[in-house]
């Protein structure tokens, strides 16, 4: 089944944003339109985009195979990524990718039965201090989660409900004031060119 | 300076310090051009936009700006490397990739306040003649994304973005480019072989990309904390940025801070504030005792946590006068309880993994050999040799690789094995760490 065909408006909308000699710059946005969609990009669709951009299909896949996010095989409708690196790492993701694992019984590359679900380790995903997490696919963050927050993500998205995202902001900002840990408040007033300092 | 100019401010507790990147971070709406406007938000652009392109590079010359991404070249200077009107189109890049494990600042303003990042994008495209920018935005950033694409949307709306900007005789069309997973990205010439539809396989430089860049263009590209900071210069002037910071390295930043402390985030500080400020007075101090300290995000050697070290100001020379870097400003503490050999194998896996195979050195050092040797080690079948192993193929791939990634991944190896040989010893001698692992999923997460 063609994918772009009868998405015309879309296919233009992407390549309006590069100039003529950079049709191929629609090569990633076109990829990732069907990766969120389908949750992999089939070969068909990997013709339809080369067709599109005026590649050959081989270079589609060498772009696709450098970059982590594009799948050749079927992803769970919900593909759960886990940031194993050092800051979440010191904050107990490994404990946090087993639990997953397990509870699941998937490892990467593996869909559960019921086709919700898959697992990657991915590296940091600049959430570091609000570690650890689990990206949802296309969906959103779910940062400083703990073992109960993991397993209260899965019961909902099992019952086929995406709660949002979950990212607590790491600041302690009050309308231009810094609370340092004490609890006082800094920070003076910025006035316009010219009148400060 | 002149005898009577006024001490500069070094301390996010100075009361003469003002919040300007992250003032607004966290306010209902900040990212509407409602709010941004209230808040005087495109005067600056105005400004700019009377004002003589040139004028604006001096400017940003004066404030001393370096750039955000982690190497701190001078801005203005980086800006004047662009030919002048020449006929040619040239491209603003905005390397939005942050991909720097332990960095995570540029994301809160993305999706908090990108506002200042289009105002920035418009003041530097016109000083640097560049009609058509990009932001290089890495792929897993949703929120961020959407918040951008929508202030643009907000900003084309306004006649503040596309043709005939603010009712001058400026264009600028921006568009926002998303990433797909992979650290190099970030490197600048990668970034823009990956927007051009390419593996993001670094360039050799000369040329340059403000000879050569983007579609063989004249190109600059610059961080997103660079850029927001070059909208603040416009509207603050250049002098209340040069008076916050130590020695070469002004203005306020964006630090970071995670691993055990209380109060793990960013913070927004004037540069020079010293490392013991940032831990212990805004960051609440660590939660356990600590050995090391990350200065700068994962490719910054690491330091011991000592208080010659916490009394450091967190500026370019005075961390690269200790032997490392400044980076990022991302801050990562290493606590003595966990294995100094499993926290660098890690970081030794994560630029394994993010080898884009390019060069040799690389390709087949860390990614093949070095990574090889520490997964040996951390599984407890290394042999006493290994260690010195390591740091004689460290010697053969520093600074023999095509880009900066092979070199950043020997940053935390040498730096780890230096200061924690003990450690490397006695787990290659023995098959057991001498801290074993713990369990550190806080009943899960409960700060
Ligand atoms: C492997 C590698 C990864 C990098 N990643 C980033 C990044 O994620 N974000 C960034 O702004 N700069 C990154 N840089 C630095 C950029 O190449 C470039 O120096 C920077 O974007 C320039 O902007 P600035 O002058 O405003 O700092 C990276 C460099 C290397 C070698
Ligand atoms: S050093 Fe590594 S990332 Fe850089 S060009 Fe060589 S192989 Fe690629
Ligand atoms: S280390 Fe996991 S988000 Fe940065």
């Amino acid at each position: 089944m063609r994918y772009f065909d009868d998405k015309p408006e879309l296919v233009a909308a992407i390549l309006a944003k590069y100039p003529p000699q950079g049709r191929r710059s629609s090569l990633m946005p076109l990829l990732r339109e069907v990766q969120t969609a389908l949750h992999y990009v089939p070969a068909e669709q990997i013709e339809e985009i080369a067709e599109i951009v005026g590649v050959t299909a081989t270079e589609v896949r060498a772009v696709m195979s450098f970059y982590s996010t594009y799948s050749t095989v079927p992803q769970g409708k919900y593909h759960l990524q886990v940031c194993a690196t050092l800051s979440c790492a010191l904050a107990g993701s490994d404990e946090l990718w087993d639990d997953l694992c397990e509870t699941l019984g998937i490892s990467p590359g593996e869909v559960t039965p019921d086709g919700l679900f898959s697992v990657q380790k991915v590296e940091c995903l600049g959430s570091c201090g609000t570690a650890p997490l689990v990206q949802v696919g296309e969906l959103g963050y779910h940062e400083r989660l703990s073992r109960q927050d993991l397993h209260a993500l899965l019961d909902a998205l099992r019952r086929g409900e995406y709660p949002g995202p979950h990212s607590p902001l790491p600041v302690f900002v009050h309308s231009g004031q810094q609370e340092d840990a004490a609890g006082a408040r800094h920070g003076a007033e910025l006035k316009p060119l010219g009148e400060n300092l | 300076m002149t005898a009577t100019a006024p001490r500069p401010i070094t301390s996010g507790l100075d009361p003469r310090f003002a919040l300007s990147l992250y003032a607004h971070v966290g306010e209902q709406g900040s990212w509407t051009l409602e709010s941004y406007r209230a808040r005087g938000g495109y005067q600056a652009a105005r400004r700019a936009l009377s004002m003589d392109p040139d004028r604006i590079i001096d400017e940003v010359k004066a404030s001393g700006l370096r750039g955000r991404g982690g190497a701190g070249f001078a801005t203005g200077l980086k800006w004047s490397f662009m030919p002048l009107k020449d006929g040619r189109q040239h491209y603003l890049l905005c390397n939005a990739d942050e991909s720097e494990p332990g960095s995570f600042k540029d994301r809160y303003l993305m999706s908090e306040d990108p506002h200042q990042l289009i105002e920035g994008m418009l003041i530097a495209g016109y000083a640097m003649r560049a009609t058509v920018g990009y932001i290089y935005i890495r792929g897993e950033y949703i929120l961020a994304a959407e918040r951008l694409e929508g202030a643009i949307s907000e900003a084309r709306a306004a006649g503040i973005l596309g043709s005939k900007v603010l009712g001058s005789d400026f264009d600028f069309q921006l568009q926002v480019h998303r990433g797909a997973g992979a650290y190099i990205c970030g490197e600048e010439t990668a970034l823009m072989n990956s927007l051009e539809g390419l593996r993001a396989n670094p360039r050799l430089k000369p040329p340059f990309p403000a000879a050569a860049g983007l579609y063989g263009l004249p190109t600059t590209i610059n961080n997103v904390e660079t850029l927001c900071a070059v909208t603040h210069i416009l509207r603050y002037g250049a002098s209340w940025h040069a008076q916050m910071g130590s020695g070469k390295s002004l203005g306020s930043k964006l630090y970071q801070i995670s691993g055990p402390v209380h109060r793990p985030g960013v913070y927004e500080l004037p540069m020079g504030t010293t490392f013991a400020e940032l831990i212990e007075d805004w960051a609440g101090g660590p939660t356990e005792p600590i050995k090391a300290i990350i200065p700068g995000g994962s490719s910054c050697p690491m330091l011991p946590y000592q208080q010659d070290i916490l009394d450091l100001p967190m500026d370019y020379e005075a961390v690269a006068a200790k032997g490392s870097m400044l980076g990022t400003g991302g801050v990562i503490l290493i606590p003595q309880n966990y294995c100094i050999v499993n926290a660098t194998w890690n970081l030794v896996r994560f630029y394994a993994h993010e080898s884009c195979g390019k060069c040799t050195p690389c390709r087949e050092g860390i990614a093949g050999w070095m990574v090889h040797v520490y997964e040996k080690l951390v599984r407890g079948q290394g042999r006493p040799e290994d260690v010195d192993l390591i740091l004689d193929m460290s010697d053969n791939i520093a600074g023999k690789s095509f880009c900066a990634l092979a070199d950043a991944c020997l940053g935390p190896v040498q730096s780890s094995i230096a200061l924690f040989r003990e450690e490397y010893d006695h787990l290659a001698s023995t098959g057991q760490p001498l801290y074993p692992r713990q369990s550190r999923w806080l009943g899960g997460g409960a700060r």
